[in-house]
């Protein structure tokens, strides 16, 4: 029996052991702590603290060519740059990755970054520079790519600004169907809000509102209150187009509790202009 | 009966009365140039106009003056619909300095008296008069004007004279009684005079006492000056006494410091192995959450990467 047991414990110890973890070099260990302290600045809100020690660890990245690292902190840095408003300074740290066409690069992250960029190009209203960067990327992204419903969002998105409303549903229908799972439930509120929209804007606000309410759940179950305002903006438009005053009214007062308890000045003066009308 | 005329008296007669007749036509010619060069015939004139409801006082010839200067004179006085119209005749080379916006006036050279002309007072514009422009006119006044507006502006002042004078009269009773007032006040003045006299008496007897006064204190002040030289030593003493004592203190601080120092300074290999603890704390941490039975609570979500949301294509991503 006791046999047995000691043949037990060492097969339980053998499964157990993992290799050892390797120190790495000081530079390697200062870039480590450089993006630990990153993430804990961006988690905490302190956006300003997060850019700093993301530019410290591209340039750590950078002096170790350590690709994988440098094109991470280069799609971070230029997230947090974004959130800053300093789109010039977002657009430059994707360069480090987009304009190093040597740099040995993987597959995932010039998808990465190449999505950020159609993002920011977006953002910025031009449509045509984001246009050209989501079809790279998603040209490069396979079709069960993790990026891949996030793309058709972005290109939804594009098409809906563009006027064409038809061709925005459709790519905001596919891009609902790649956002399964609890990762991609932030793309498929997303892709449900696109798809209200487009609805509205296509002349049918009344099946706009089904999806901007699925939406509104979604967002209100990961806790965006960025994303519940819009939800909520985009109701109240739909209601307000399909008729119902009463229920329009409602949003918007929801919309302008949400975007004052979130101090968004200018957010708040679009909804009262809403509510005036 | 005929009388003999000495022989060639009336010899080439006829040419020596042409010659005289010559003479006297070329004389009477020189004086009508010389009158009308005076007269400016010769000179080149510019019209101006201006119209009067009433031209008395305007007659041809009067002479036109700018800045009292003579440029021209009144040519002409024609019956218009609006009153006369007057022309003025202008020497060429002084129109340019006559500006838009110039007017003519009904002046006298020496105010109401003296010879009357048309004074032109200059206009603020840059542009010299046209010839022919109309100007306006302003006429002369009167003497009954004159007196007019006189008598308007010093009646109210007659008026406030007036006024004063009277009030005057009414305070002439009030001035008697003043003065019986005035009267009795100078009787009293010896009186007054005594009274100061003594009022300086006194204040020279104050003063001396004052002086008596002040000595006693200045005498007062020098004993505590004098306890004050004796106590000083003693004060001083003990002030060398208390700096000596900070002395010692940061003297002690100082020792302390050091030691601080030289702990610290055994203590940082201590510390750079508690770090190094923790590093190893941490990585057999991290070690352990990859091991089997834990290796599924504790697997990472993500791989440091934030999200790439395409929500910030709506240009909000920095109101998060």
């Amino acid at each position: 029996m006791s046999r047995w047991l000691a043949a037990c414990v060492v097969t339980l110890v053998c499964g157990c052991a993992a290799p050892a973890v390797e120190r790495g070099s000081p530079a390697q260990a200062r870039l480590a702590e450089a993006e630990a302290r990153a993430v804990a600045l961006a988690r905490s809100g302190d956006y300003a603290g997060a850019a700093r020690f993301y530019g410290e660890a591209l340039r750590i990245a950078t002096s170790l060519e350590n690709a994988d690292a440098i094109a991470a902190n280069a799609v971070n840095l230029s997230i947090v740059e974004q959130w800053l408003g300093r789109d010039a300074q977002a657009r430059a740290a994707l360069a480090a990755v987009l304009d190093e066409p040597r740099a040995a690069f993987s597959e995932r992250r010039k998808t990465q970054a190449e999505l950020r960029r159609a993002i920011l190009e977006a953002a910025l209203g031009n449509l045509g520079a984001a246009e050209v960067w989501a079809g790279e990327a998603e040209r490069r992204c396979a079709a069960s790519c993790e990026y891949a419903a996030a793309i058709f969002n972005v290109r939804a998105q594009l098409a809906l600004d563009s006027g064409r409303s038809a061709e925005a549903a459709r790519l905001a229908g596919a891009a609902l169907e790649r956002a399964r799972g609890d990762a991609g439930r932030p793309e498929a509120a997303n892709a449900l809000r696109t798809l209200g929209r487009a609805r509205t804007a296509a002349g049918d606000p009344s099946r706009a509102l089904e999806p901007l309410r699925q939406a509104l759940e979604i967002d209100r179950a990961l806790g965006d209150p960025r994303k519940i305002l819009a939800d909520l903006t985009e109701l109240a438009r739909a209601a307000d187009s399909a008729g119902d005053a009463q229920a329009a009214r409602g949003y918007k007062e929801r919309g302008l509790a949400v975007s004052r308890a979130i101090n968004d000045g200018r957010s708040a003066a679009e909804t009262e202009v809403l509510l005036r009308r | 009966m005929s009388v003999a005329l000495p022989p060639g008296r009336f010899t080439r007669l006829v040419l020596k009365v042409n010659v005289f007749l010559l003479i006297a036509l070329a004389l009477g010619a020189a004086f009508m140039g010389l009158v009308a060069y005076k007269q400016g015939w010769f000179v080149r004139q510019s019209p101006l106009h201006f119209v009067t409801l009433n031209a008395l006082g305007i007659t041809k010839g009067m002479p036109v003056k700018l800045h009292g200067f003579t440029i021209g004179q009144v040519s002409e006085l024609k019956l218009a619909e609006a009153g006369v119209d007057v022309q003025l005749s202008i020497v060429s080379q002084y129109l340019r300095r006559i500006p838009q916006g110039s007017y003519a006036r009904h002046a006298r050279e020496a105010g109401v008296i003296g010879t009357a002309v048309i004074d032109i007072v200059p206009g603020q514009g840059t542009m010299p008069l046209a010839e022919g422009s109309v100007i306006r006119f302003e006429p002369a006044r009167g003497i009954a004007e004159i007196i007019d507006e006189f008598r308007r502006q010093a009646v109210p002042a007659f008026n406030e004279v007036k006024q004063a004078m009277s009030q005057v009269g009414r305070s002439g009773e009030d001035l008697t009684a003043i003065l019986a007032a005035l009267r009795a006040e100078v009787a009293q003045l010896p009186a007054t005079h005594r009274a100061v006299r003594k009022l300086v008496e006194e204040a020279t007897k104050t003063t001396t006492e004052l002086n008596q006064q002040a000595g006693a204190t200045l005498a007062a002040t020098e004993r505590v000056a004098h306890g004050v030289e004796r106590a000083l030593p003693a004060l001083s003493e003990k002030l060398t006494h208390s700096i000596d004592s900070i002395d010692a203190a940061a003297l002690q601080l100082k020792r302390t410091g050091e030691e601080a120092q030289a702990t610290l300074r055994s203590a940082r290999p201590l510390l750079d192995h508690g770090e190094v603890a923790a590093r190893e704390a941490g990585d057999v941490l991290s070690a352990a959450k990859r091991v089997w039975p834990l290796s599924d609570t504790f697997k990472e979500t993500t791989d440091g990467m934030l999200p790439i949301d395409s929500f910030e294509a709506q240009g909000k991503g920095r109101l998060r």
